[in-house]
């Protein structure tokens, strides 16, 4: 027991040590990486990706798993692309917002109304044209609606004919 | 504004069918799944027209610098469900497979259920008609066992009997099986061959025998021949448990068999002695006659004569073996007539009964009035039933008792004489023996050995048979059947 309580007692003074020989000898603060304005963008932007990836491998697995043959499945499959040509959409209207200049906008003297001056070429009809999502992002949580609606009704149809 | 609130209003809806899709099956993952992606939908909608929404108010309302505050939190918060959403979307195989594996075990344990309760319900049917199907394979086996006229026998590894049929019971003489089990085992009754229990190891070893011939001794004491096949009944790890026999009893076969075999000897005898006769009997005569006429000029009380009347006694000894052998092969002639055997018995009977009386030698008599007359020649008979009595005397020794009994087999139109003796019976090995010509079991110079060959040779020229069944130490039994039908031919022998 007594050279037990030895044994730690050696290891606190090291450990003291090495403390002060840090505290003493400070050098340059590298570790903490900041983060400025636009790693948000970028980690949005990455997120549309990651949901493009994954919608992607779901609408593979709803196919092999053979699912897609019934009508419900296969309206959330279609849901899927169109979620998957919205992500395509913002992440490019990202893209382009955040390489446009504030001379491509005509401000209109209200803070939240901004006209595009379509001086940008085609970054600026894309933007234009990209900026209409919800003609992507609605139909694909409408079709969603239209699958899960069928696979409840044909839920129902099965129970039926097996209480039958 | 539009677009955002039917999103939101959308993927509401989505929510509500996800939910009543869920209350349908709540044990269904794919249900539990797709709720919780629309929850994650609905989340990711919220966030992304909220933001939207709370956009367009603040900066109509002039509270620009709120939105600005707000707005890295809405375009967080819209990242973030989108990583809930795709992070959901990618369990989608696993739950799929957790449940194709659910609704698999799901259907054998219903089909398990289901035959469950089917047997449950129609349990006491399916065993009626499984013990129904039992009872009748059963019965089926039961009759071929018990119904064979071979003898079926099922033994424990030590050659015990566990069961046996009723043809078995019968040869063997036992009243029944437990009278059986309980007082031998198949090696105990095995007499030939004379080590059993190393054939029985044997056949353990082998794991059957075919054909083998045995020798099994019978309650009564009797030998009886088996022609055997046994099989050894063994474990999966090849250690005999038992064994299963079939047995077919061969032992009146077998007597026939050796019955042609010794008539077939006999009658090869019969030609050579027949020879041996012929030749020695002219000579034979030629001495008898010459020493008769040197008899009659010698004088009486002289040396010659004395010598002459030796010689004239054992030529007369002679010309008697001689004329049995002839009779043996009968070769001599026969005087045959109608005749009734009973009568011939009393004969006999008459003559040998007082010296048997003084013996302390009784005979008794069962004569069958119907007996037929019988075409033969009745003083050849006469010697048959003399040397067996004679021989039943000779085998009694001391005290016992002669049974004479006569019989009509009418279906056979046969005649049989049964002579049977409380002597000492005849050995095995003799028995096959004792109709041979010069056989005999008596001292030197007591008997020629030709009694019963005689007596062979007359019973066969009268188309009969003779045989005989002994015990040792219980006596003999001879038996004569001949045959009642006329042979016109034979008139004159």
């Amino acid at each position: 027991m007594i050279i037990r309580t030895a044994k730690r007692n050696t290891i606190w003074v090291k450990i003291f040590s090495l403390c002060c020989f840090f505290f003493f000898w400070p050098g340059p603060a590298w570790a903490l990486q900041t983060h400025p304005a636009p790693e948000g963008l970028y980690a949005h932007m990455l997120a549309h990706v990651f949901f493009i990836i994954t919608l992607g491998i779901f609408t593979y697995w709803l196919h092999s798993t053979g699912l897609v043959r019934e009508r419900g499945w296969r309206l959330i499959q279609l849901s899927c692309f169109m979620f998957i040509l919205w992500n395509l959409d913002t992440f490019t209207v990202h893209w382009i917002e955040h390489t446009m200049t504030r001379d491509m906008f005509i401000t209109t003297g209200l803070d939240w109304s901004q006209r595009l001056a379509m001086t940008g070429g085609w970054r600026s009809w894309v933007y234009y044209l990209g900026k209409f999502d919800h003609l992507l992002c609605v139909p694909a949580m409408l079709f969603l609606l239209m699958g899960l609606r069928h696979l409840y009704k044909e839920t129902g149809t099965a129970r039926l004919a097996q209480h039958d | 504004m539009l677009g955002s609130a039917l999103m939101i209003i959308i993927s509401f809806v989505c929510v509500r069918y996800a939910l009543l899709l869920r209350r349908t099956d709540r044990d269904n993952v794919i249900w539990t799944y797709l709720l919780w992606l629309c929850l994650a939908l609905a989340l990711f909608s919220v966030s992304r027209s909220v933001g939207h929404i709370a956009k367009r108010l603040l900066l109509l309302s002039e509270r620009g610098d709120i939105w600005v505050e707000l707005r890295p939190f809405s375009g967080s918060i819209n990242s973030l469900t989108f990583v809930i959403v795709g992070s959901i979307t990618l369990f989608f195989q696993r739950v799929q497979q957790i449940n194709v594996q659910i609704l698999s075990d799901k259907r054998a344990i219903e089909k398990a259920s289901e035959e469950l309760r089917w047997l449950n319900r129609n349990l006491e049917e399916i065993v009626r008609q499984r013990t129904e199907e039992l009872s009748k394979s059963e019965e089926k086996y039961r009759r071929i066992f018990e119904g064979s006229m071979d003898i079926i026998m099922v033994l424990d590894p030590d050659s015990g009997f566990l069961d046996i049929n009723q043809a078995g019971l019968n040869i063997l003489g036992y009243a029944s099986k437990d009278e059986l089990i309980a007082s031998a085992t198949l090696a105990d009754l095995i007499v030939s061959p004379q080590n059993p229990k190393d054939l029985l190891e044997e056949i353990a070893a082998v794991g059957f025998r075919k054909d083998l011939e045995c020798k099994v001794l019978t309650r009564d004491g009797e030998n009886r021949t088996w022609l055997f096949s046994l099989t050894a009944r063994k474990t999966t790890d090849g250690e005999a448990v038992g064994f299963e026999g079939i047995a077919k009893d061969i032992t009146h076969r077998k007597k026939m068999e050796e019955q042609l075999l010794q008539a077939e000897r006999l009658a090869s005898l019969g030609e050579l002695s027949a020879g041996v006769a012929h030749e020695v009997n002219n000579p034979l005569g030629m001495i008898l006659g010459y020493t008769q006429l040197l008899l009659r000029t010698e004088p009486k009380d002289t040396q010659n004569y004395d010598d002459l009347k030796i010689i004239e006694k054992h030529a007369r000894n002679c010309k008697v073996i001689v004329e049995d052998l002839l009779n043996f092969a009968r070769s001599s002639e026969t005087q045959k007539g109608v005749l009734n055997v009973n009568d011939l018995i009393h004969e006999v009977i008459s003559v040998v009964d007082h010296q048997f009386k003084l013996d302390n030698i009784t005979i008794e008599t069962t004569l069958d009035n119907s007996v037929p007359a019988l075409y033969a020649d009745g003083e050849k008979l006469k010697q048959v039933f003399m040397n067996l009595l004679m021989n039943a005397k000779q085998a009694i020794e001391v005290q016992g008792q002669i049974q004479i009994v006569t019989d009509h087999d009418s279906s056979r139109d046969e005649v049989t004489v049964t002579v049977v003796d409380s002597g000492s019976g005849i050995p095995p090995e003799v028995q096959e023996k004792i109709f041979d010509p010069f056989f005999t079991t008596k001292p030197t110079g007591q008997g020629t050995g030709l009694g019963l060959s005689v007596s062979y040779g007359i019973i066969k020229d009268h188309h009969g048979e003779i045989f005989v069944q002994s015990t040792p130490g219980k006596g003999s039994t001879f038996t004569i059947t001949l045959p009642v039908t006329f042979d016109e031919g034979e008139e004159t022998g």
